[in-house]
């Protein structure tokens, strides 16, 4: 027997006369205070986690800012879903060296204030450089993470993060330092009237 | 680092408070911090209902536990990757070093996990001459301070910041008197290093979710995130008892845990995985292993008591609030799993006797049990575990009949009401040394107080 049937055959003997408990249900998140609407949700935990959030009204705006935002500095990777032509002229970088990263979220969730970042758009730039900026539909913002979880079921990659606020740690003398291993600063940059998909 | 094992709890739990004071000092302000976060947390959501809800979903996940190992299973190898099943440490050990060799790995970065401590992963891969480096933050320190954690969520809250400064001038040239964030740094700087050169990553997981396979993880600094992305390898060690039925199920379990354990809306980065990369991902592991992880589980599965230890989350909410957790902090338990939760699991895991006296170490007060995210009733448990060693002979045979007698006295409240009186009489500014019985017991002990009129004849009388 292996070792599979084996911790099989034990479960199985442990629990051959227990009673079954039931599934208590899809978990309904309960609160004594109503939600705000989801992008004003998310961006009050996101900032109140050391997070920053910009809100753009349109494409052309989050453009504009981030030519402005990455002008001079010195590396930007970009994800696979932003367009490299945002970025400030000869700015692009691999993520092992740049200053900056710029993801694009698949959505965002209100009631934890999380980005919500797939690894197709890649890891590495959402974790190595030192600042992380984060383009956000305001449409894709979900209210609760159950109905984020359940959205992301239709298209399951091989690994998502969810990203509350830059890095931190308490682990020296229970002081809080930012940027221990992740970015230590993150910006989200909220875009209100992105254009549906074609 | 190996702990030393429960069995010497009471002499090190004495040490500890004798020579190192400090470490009560750095545990408790720890400690309460991380308790008043959980609170002011709780109090923003219907804490009541959410428990009920994690206590029942980890009921039916543990009642069907075969179906779901089995499901998680197909679900992670449909997505590539290679499932193990390990019964003890020796097989998850084998298993790490086959995979070691096949992808010839000289190099490892391990996120933190407290299974990979109770397997003492780390040793066997020194062992084989691979480099490991922990690099959770707390992790890291006590690596090089070659101790183990103190504490299932802050390892290294015995510290204070000038231990830190102390060891990293000594092993990083950082200045005497760096600032914590200056610290930090340099040790991101040198692990960032390690990171980018390792061959494999290590990590445990907080849960499982068995219809999508989903291996989910909390943290807050990132080090997880980067040692399950950034190496060519992944192996993740995972407790059977981690596995949820759906993918929905992590909501609850991801916000709860996070609450309960640092009092966040969630951990700063949540990583779920589903398998290796594949031809649409610009970078991540070409390989994933998950091992599943039996180690003494399945033996806690059967006692129909005891099992309800295994809903844990490992949110670390009953160290902190526990009286006799924080006058030592966690080396002393000599066991993986320290406070309440290790008093609970350790006869469990590791078996009855092994366990002793863990089960004892504590005033059976039930702040544990208030503070639970998923209700495991820990005093009833600890009660559990201790007439069992009561009965199986594993306690002091002063202490046994000590038991008896009360159990007799208590039954007969003529002989009750005698016994307490007599109790009054008893010189106990003398620390009540001169008892048969009691005299042992107070060595370590102070002796109690007593009221000048019995409860009995209070409670006649009418309490004013």
């Amino acid at each position: 027997m292996s070792a599979r049937e084996r911790i099989l055959a034990r479960i199985r003997d442990a629990l051959e006369d227990r009673p079954k408990a039931a599934h208590p249900g899809r978990f309904r998140g309960e609160r004594p205070t109503p939600p705000l609407p989801p992008a004003e949700g998310f961006a009050q935990l996101f900032t109140k986690a050391g997070g920053e959030v910009v809100r753009v009204p349109d494409e052309a705006g989050a453009a504009a800012w981030l030519r402005d935002f990455t002008t001079g500095v010195d590396g930007v990777s970009v994800g696979a879903g932003v367009d490299p032509g945002l970025v400030a002229a000869g700015a692009l970088a691999p993520p092992e060296s740049a200053e900056v990263g710029i993801s694009l979220a698949r959505g965002g969730v209100a009631e934890t204030g999380s980005l919500l970042l797939d690894s197709r758009d890649g890891r590495r730039t959402q974790l190595l450089p030192p600042t992380h900026v984060v383009v956000l539909d305001a449409a894709s913002i979900h209210a609760t993470l159950v109905e984020t979880l359940t959205d992301l079921r239709q298209d399951l990659p091989t690994a998502v993060g969810l990203h509350s606020g830059p890095s931190k740690s308490a682990d020296i003398g229970q002081i809080l330092v930012k940027g221990v291993h992740g970015p230590g600063r993150v910006i989200a940059l909220i875009v209100d009237a992105a254009p549906s998909p074609p | 680092m190996s702990a030393a094992g429960p069995g010497g709890y009471v002499e090190a739990a004495a040490q500890a408070i004798r020579e190192e004071p400090h470490v009560r000092a750095s545990v408790t302000a720890a400690t309460r911090t991380f308790d008043g976060n959980r609170r002011a947390a709780w109090a923003d959501i219907d804490a009541a209902a959410w428990r009920d809800w994690a206590r029942d979903a980890k009921r039916h996940a543990l009642t069907h536990l075969d179906r779901y190992l089995e499901e998680a299973e197909a679900r992670l190898e449909s997505h590539g990757a290679k499932v193990y099943w390990a019964e003890d440490d020796a097989e998850a050990n084998d298993i790490l070093r086959r995979i070691v060799e096949r992808h010839g790995v000289r190099r490892v970065v391990k996120a933190k996990s407290m299974l990979t401590e109770e397997l003492e992963v780390n040793r066997h891969l020194e062992a084989r001459g691979v480099q490991v480096r922990e690099t959770d933050l707390g992790e890291y320190i006590i690596q090089l301070l070659g101790q183990p954690p103190s504490h299932i969520v802050g390892p290294a809250i015995h510290l204070g910041l000038e231990d830190c400064r102390r060891l990293f001038a000594q092993r990083l040239g950082t200045p005497a008197d760096a600032s914590p964030e200056v610290l930090a740094a340099a040790a991101r700087a040198a692990l960032r290093a390690d990171f980018l050169a390792a061959d494999l990553g290590i990590s445990g997981a907080n849960f499982l979710a068995a219809d999508t396979g989903t291996l989910a993880l909390i943290e807050n600094e990132g080090n997880i995130r980067l040692s399950t992305s950034a190496p060519r390898v992944h192996v993740a060690f995972v407790g059977i008892e981690k596995v949820v039925p759906r993918l929905e199920d992590l909501s609850g379990f991801l916000q709860l845990t996070s609450r309960s354990a640092t009092g966040q809306p969630i951990g700063n980065y949540v990583s779920m995985i589903h398998g290796p990369r594949t031809p649409r991902d610009p970078d991540g592991p070409e390989a994933l292993y998950v091992v599943l992880v039996d180690n003494g589980r399945t033996r806690l599965l059967a006692d129909d008591t005891a099992w309800e230890a295994l809903r844990c989350v490992r949110c670390g909410a009953c160290l902190n609030i526990c009286p006799v957790y924080r006058q030592t902090g966690g080396h002393a338990y000599g066991f993986t799993y320290s406070g309440p939760i290790g008093a609970i699991l350790a006869p469990g895991l590791l078996g009855l006797r092994e366990g002793m006296p863990l089960p004892f170490a504590s005033s059976l007060c039930g702040a544990c049990t208030d503070v639970c995210p998923v209700r495991i009733p820990i005093p009833d448990i600890l009660l559990y575990w201790r007439e069992r060693a009561v009965e199986a002979g594993l306690t002091g045979r002063v202490e046994r009949a000590a038991m008896k007698a009360y159990g007799r006295a208590a039954t007969h409240p003529g002989a009750f009401a005698a016994a307490g009186s007599l109790l009054r009489f008893i010189p106990w500014e003398q620390g009540g040394r001169a008892l048969p019985v009691l005299g042992g017991w107070v060595e370590e002990r102070s002796g109690p107080e007593t009221s000048p009129v019995p409860f009995h004849t209070l409670w006649k009388r009418g309490i004013e």
